[in-house]
């Protein structure tokens, strides 16, 4: 639905977006993942139009969004949820979406429903709200027009925990009725729940693609974290196979897949207390992908992002 | 990339914003914050006070409904920019533009409906300060109520015309509230006298003056018979073209291009 083809973005000598394709499905929720400045938010920016193309093209079912009429109706966008006159109220936002788009007054109450922004929340002016208030605000504006497209900048950011369940929710039911979502984030833990495709970027290069399960089968030789009864004997049953073994706290760590530790624990009938994958998380990958390209204070980067108050990273 | 086919989205349905649809939502935004709601009340009450004071305070022959309008459209021509450089960079200054140009990505479509709102506010605070002419008219008790086609459409009319024109080409220039507002005081208080210390001096500068300077070149509107001559009709061109047409160019094209963050 969204295709991104060979997208590049240049600002002087500075490429913040570098040869980017990759294709959004429909009832898929595809996740955008990278570190500050990696390059998500021009490209979230080239797809809505505000920020032009230095090469390549990002067509949304096949238009372009300039050529999308009453772009509201059809994709939803939330780029920055503080993006907005602070002296309005929630309302009176999502009032002016509404008439934009030609919906009536009504669309504006189920919306706010929707967000579970309360009517004494909802006529408050924008700079008496929180920040998790905000997206909620943002993500019912987005969804305003009943897009089938949605196109979200960081929408958990400023949530607490129960918000961002309550969006999982709300996105994963939205793409299994057939809709499309992109949404980014610089935190996996965000995304990986949720996400049934992920693209990773780093330094406006997208450094790998793929659902979870190929990501991570991608991602280097399998762990297994185990704890026997008897470690001892567990560790020379495994050596003796030629699968190294360190001790890891009470258990041990192994070279091996945790069904290959199952195996050899069964041959030699060693009761296991605990056994579970000690691979590369996606959290390992994460980080190993663009490890080479995290900055800090990189001046672009700090334009390009909204203010980051999430800092669970 | 595993897909060859990506599903279109189905866009025969929809038919784009209507302009006039654009105009309301302009409108409204207009006057829906606090800073606009009340800086609009502020000016016609402004012109009720000028009103009230000058059918106090003048001779009884200055008592005429030519003058009173004449004074309201002076108070209108010195606020309205104001209004319409808060409608128009309060989209860069407050951010909003994100989501305006998102919802209509064809910018000159929204900022001919910004200038459209902007003409039927000017529209509406003129109607209203006519209305404030005739109060003070009644409790000044004059009754000469005469009016002069000229005053209308010059004094009137046109300079709030200009004015609307003038507080959008310095909004679109700037697109920073403040910088916009601390702009429009320089253009019409700083320049003007700057100009007038210039002509003191100089007897040279003097004759060129209304050739540059927009708001020298405007006297002939609001001042005499409301008629410029056709010399002072040809500094108004040239001075609106340098202060006037050729910001409003800029700003436009600088509106169309920037990127809103």
């Amino acid at each position: 639905m969204i295709n991104v083809e060979g997208l590049t973005r240049t600002y002087g000598a500075f490429t913040a977006v570098d040869d980017v394709s990759f294709v959004c499905q429909p009832g898929r929720v595809t996740g955008f993942l990278g570190p500050n400045g990696a390059g998500k938010t021009t490209t979230m920016r080239v797809m809505v139009g505000l920020t032009p193309a230095s090469r390549g093209r990002v067509t949304i079912g096949g238009h372009l969004y300039r050529d999308i009429p009453n772009p509201g109706r059809h994709v939803g966008v939330l780029l920055d949820a503080s993006a907005q006159h602070v002296g309005r109220t929630g309302r009176e936002i999502l009032t002016i979406g509404a008439e934009t788009m030609g919906l009536p007054k009504s669309r504006v109450d189920e919306m706010l429903a929707l967000v579970s922004l309360t009517g004494g929340e909802a006529d408050r002016r924008l700079r008496n709200y929180s920040l998790g208030m905000k997206q909620r605000l943002g993500i019912a504006h987005a969804l305003l027009g009943d897009p089938s497209v949605l196109i979200l900048d960081e929408p958990a950011n400023g949530l607490d925990p129960a918000g961002i369940r309550w969006m999982r929710g709300l996105l994963k039911g939205y793409a299994e009725r057939g809709g499309t979502v992109l949404l980014s984030s610089h935190l996996l833990h965000e995304v990986e729940q949720i996400a049934d495709e992920m693209i990773l970027i780093g330094r406006g290069k997208i450094v790998a693609q793929g659902d979870k399960k190929s990501l991570l089968a991608g991602g280097g030789a399998e762990k297994a974290l185990v704890t026997a009864l008897d470690n001892a004997q567990l560790t020379s049953a495994l050596q003796a196979k030629g699968i190294a073994v360190t001790a890891a706290g009470e258990g041990l760590s192994v070279e091996a897949a945790p069904v290959d530790v199952g195996r050899v624990a069964a041959e030699h009938q060693i009761v296991l207390t605990d056994l579970r994958s000690g691979g590369a998380g996606l959290e390992d990958l994460f980080l190993q992908l663009t490890s080479d390209t995290q900055r800090e204070g990189h001046p672009e980067a700090a334009t390009q992002q909204p203010a980051q108050a999430g800092g669970q990273a | 990339m595993s897909t060859t086919t990506v599903p279109t989205l189905d866009i025969s349905g929809t038919g784009q914003v209507p302009l006039g649809r654009l105009v309301k939502v302009e409108v409204r935004k207009a006057l829906d914050t606090r800073a606009g709601f009340w800086f609009a009340v502020s000016i016609v009450g402004l012109v009720l006070a000028v009103e009230v004071i000058f059918a106090l305070v003048a001779s009884d022959g200055d008592r005429t409904f030519e003058n009173h309008l004449g004074i309201a459209g002076a108070v209108l021509g010195y606020f309205l920019p104001i209004l319409i450089i808060m409608l128009v960079t309060s989209e860069a200054s407050q951010r909003n533009g994100l989501v305006t140009f998102t919802l209509e990505p064809r910018r000159p479509r929204v900022v001919l409906a910004k200038f459209l709102a902007g003409l039927v506010l000017a529209v509406v605070v003129m109607v209203l300060s006519a209305v404030m002419a005739i109060i003070g008219m009644l409790i000044g008790g004059g009754d000469d109520w005469g009016l002069d086609g000229n005053l209308i459409f010059n004094g009137f009319i046109l300079s709030a015309f200009v004015a609307v024109l003038i507080g959008f080409a310095i909004a679109t220039l700037l697109m920073n509230t403040p910088a916009a507002i601390v702009g429009y005081f320089a253009y019409t208080l700083i320049l003007p006298t700057a100009v007038g210390i210039l002509s003191a001096l100089s007897e040279g500068f003097e004759k060129v003056a209304p050739w540059i300077e927009f708001n020298t070149a405007q006297t002939p509107l609001f001042m005499g018979d409301y008629t410029p001559t056709g010399e002072e009709w040809a500094q108004i061109a040239t001075s609106g073209l340098i202060w006037l047409v050729i910001p409003l160019a800029l700003g436009i094209r600088r509106l169309l291009r920037i990127e809103f963050k």
